[in-house]
């Protein structure tokens, strides 16, 4: 599969489907048909209202950066120091992601770059700065 | 209304124990029968917290391990594991337990070892500690729990305008406070300028900022309101609330408010008939000192935005108008995960009898606790009072 317009959309959103997309470039989140909350990240039921009536939607993958930090202490497993993880604002949900590039501050605008997969082969979205 | 009443309070000194788990909960234990003056034929139930024990030193089904250390072998033994919150959810249970008439007598305590007496050092205690964020969606961009709380710290200074220097005074303050307590880890105070001079572990915290690893034990004797006079210093239970928040933190509504706290204090509140305003002293979960600025907002003990002006203007030190952390907190006297949550009440059980020694604050009448566990998507805020 090589772009990312090719990628269907499943049904029912698990974590193999997210983590599939994120690898292909694509952030998928669930926006409930009862309240219409949007949720960044596959949930058996609505994080709002409990629904279960949940369509897998395609999120933004650009946005601001909502809260950073950069940690300097790392848990085993991760090698560098010094890397920034960020909270990203999609407009109607959030994701949580790691800095690739230039320290960004609150406020900046960013975009979907890759994704790392350093801790067992799960992989963490990555993004950033725009110009 | 009196929920319970705490009659026997224990705790090991909060530092580096070079010692077995069942033997650091039985010195707390103890210490807590001794102190209700019951032995252990008299407690029905125990509601004991240990939170990382499988991961840290692999033992797990650690309940009856204890209980026939403390010669409880034979009742009934529940373990909670939730985190940080791990023994303010087995001191809830235990409330409940004895409110309900299901028992009259129960021990509520915790026990946990984080230091490198395990045999693990500060990269492998991280990676542990931040199993308590989301495995598929936080953990694998590196995060660890300074930086869930250096995320939360950060917008909350980008809106208030919270500085470095502020929460610089949270540590300072708490170190003060805990070179009064005896039972403290650290026993040495320190000046803002050495707090904002130390090494960054995830900005905006240096080592400083943040609680360190430690080993430790707590416990208290929980009795119902009936028995509670035939007691010789009763304190009351007169509130406990218990929430939980969104996870992950990218998927709470405003993380920096920490919802799970203020749902938990109003739920506290509520039930004991009291306002903020009537609080005399808290002991908040203060594992970085951004914490205690976000908890003190939640709980209502100051204005929002106003934690950190509150710290460096001195409003929550020991003789300001709302202290805050009299026994050190998390920050000084130590954060043994699991024996954390009953170590609050355990202060505030001392605190309130007037028996706290050189920490003790003068004439209080009403306190609160509140720990929290993960990125504060557990809170449980407890109210005590000293018995009418």
């Amino acid at each position: 599969m090589s772009a990312q317009d090719d990628i269907e959309l499943p049904e029912t959103l698990s974590y193999h489907d997210w983590a599939a997309a994120v690898r292909e470039g694509q952030l998928l989140g669930q926006s409930c048909n009862d309240c219409d909350h949007v949720g960044g990240v596959p949930s058996g039921a609505c994080q709002e209202c409990g629904g279960r009536d949940l369509t897998t939607v395609e999120l933004p993958t650009t946005g601001t950066v909502y809260t950073e930090t950069t940690i300097n202490v790392p848990p085993e497993g991760f090698q560098e120091r010094g890397y920034q993880v960020v909270v990203v604002d999609l407009g109607d949900a959030r994701v949580m992601a790691r800095i690739v590039g230039e320290h960004v501050d609150i406020g900046d605008d960013v975009s979907l770059s890759g994704f790392i997969d350093t801790d067992d082969d799960h992989p963490a979205p990555t993004f950033e700065p725009d110009d | 209304m009196t929920r319970a009443s705490v009659v026997g309070a224990g705790m090991t000194k909060f530092g580096v124990h070079d010692t077995p788990m069942q033997e650091l909960f039985g010195e707390a234990a103890f210490a807590a029968f001794d102190d209700a003056g019951v032995g252990p034929d008299e407690v029905e139930a125990l509601y004991f917290g240990n939170a990382m024990g499988g991961q840290t030193e692999n033992v797990t089904h650690l309940g009856p391990q204890v209980a026939t250390h403390v010669g409880l072998a034979g009742k009934p033994v529940q373990r909670y594991e939730d985190a940080c919150a791990t023994s303010a959810n087995a001191f809830k249970n235990a409330v409940e337990a004895v409110e309900s008439g299901r028992h009259d007598v129960v021990l509520a305590g915790g026990v946990e070892r984080c230091t490198p007496e395990t045999g693990l050092d500060t990269d492998a205690m991280t990676r542990i500690f931040a199993s308590a964020s989301h495995r598929q969606y936080e953990q694998p961009t590196g995060l660890t729990f300074p930086a869930v709380f250096a995320l939360l710290t950060k917008r909350h200074m980008h809106e208030h305008g919270t500085t470095e220097e502020q929460l610089a005074h949270v540590a300072v303050k708490n170190h003060g406070h805990g070179s009064l307590n005896p039972k403290a880890h650290f026993g040495k105070e320190t000046t803002v300028e050495e707090a904002l001079d130390g090494p960054v572990v995830a900005d905006p915290f240096r080592l400083m900022d943040c609680c360190p690893f430690s080993d430790g034990a707590s416990a208290v004797v929980v009795v119902s309101d009936d028995l509670a006079d035939s007691f010789d210093a009763p304190v009351d239970v007169t509130g406990v609330g218990h929430a939980t928040d969104v996870v992950p933190l990218a998927d709470k509504d405003t993380p920096h408010v920490t919802q799970a706290a203020r749902d938990a204090a109003t739920t506290a509140y509520d039930q004991a008939a009291v306002t903020a305003d009537e609080v005399d002293f808290a002991e908040v979960h203060d594992c970085f000192t951004g914490a205690e600025v976000l908890a003190s907002e939640a709980l209502g003990l100051v204005e929002d935005g106003q934690g950190g002006i509150a710290a460096a203007e001195g409003r929550t030190r020991r003789d300001g108008e709302m202290p805050i952390n009299a026994s050190g907190g998390l920050k000084a006297k130590g954060h043994p995960i699991g024996a954390t949550g009953t170590a609050q009440i355990v202060e505030l059980t001392k605190q309130l009898r007037g028996t706290a020694g050189d920490h003790q604050l003068s004439g209080v009448e009403c306190g609160v606790a509140h720990n929290l566990g993960g990125d504060a998507a557990t809170t449980v805020v407890s109210v005590m009072e000293g018995r009418a």
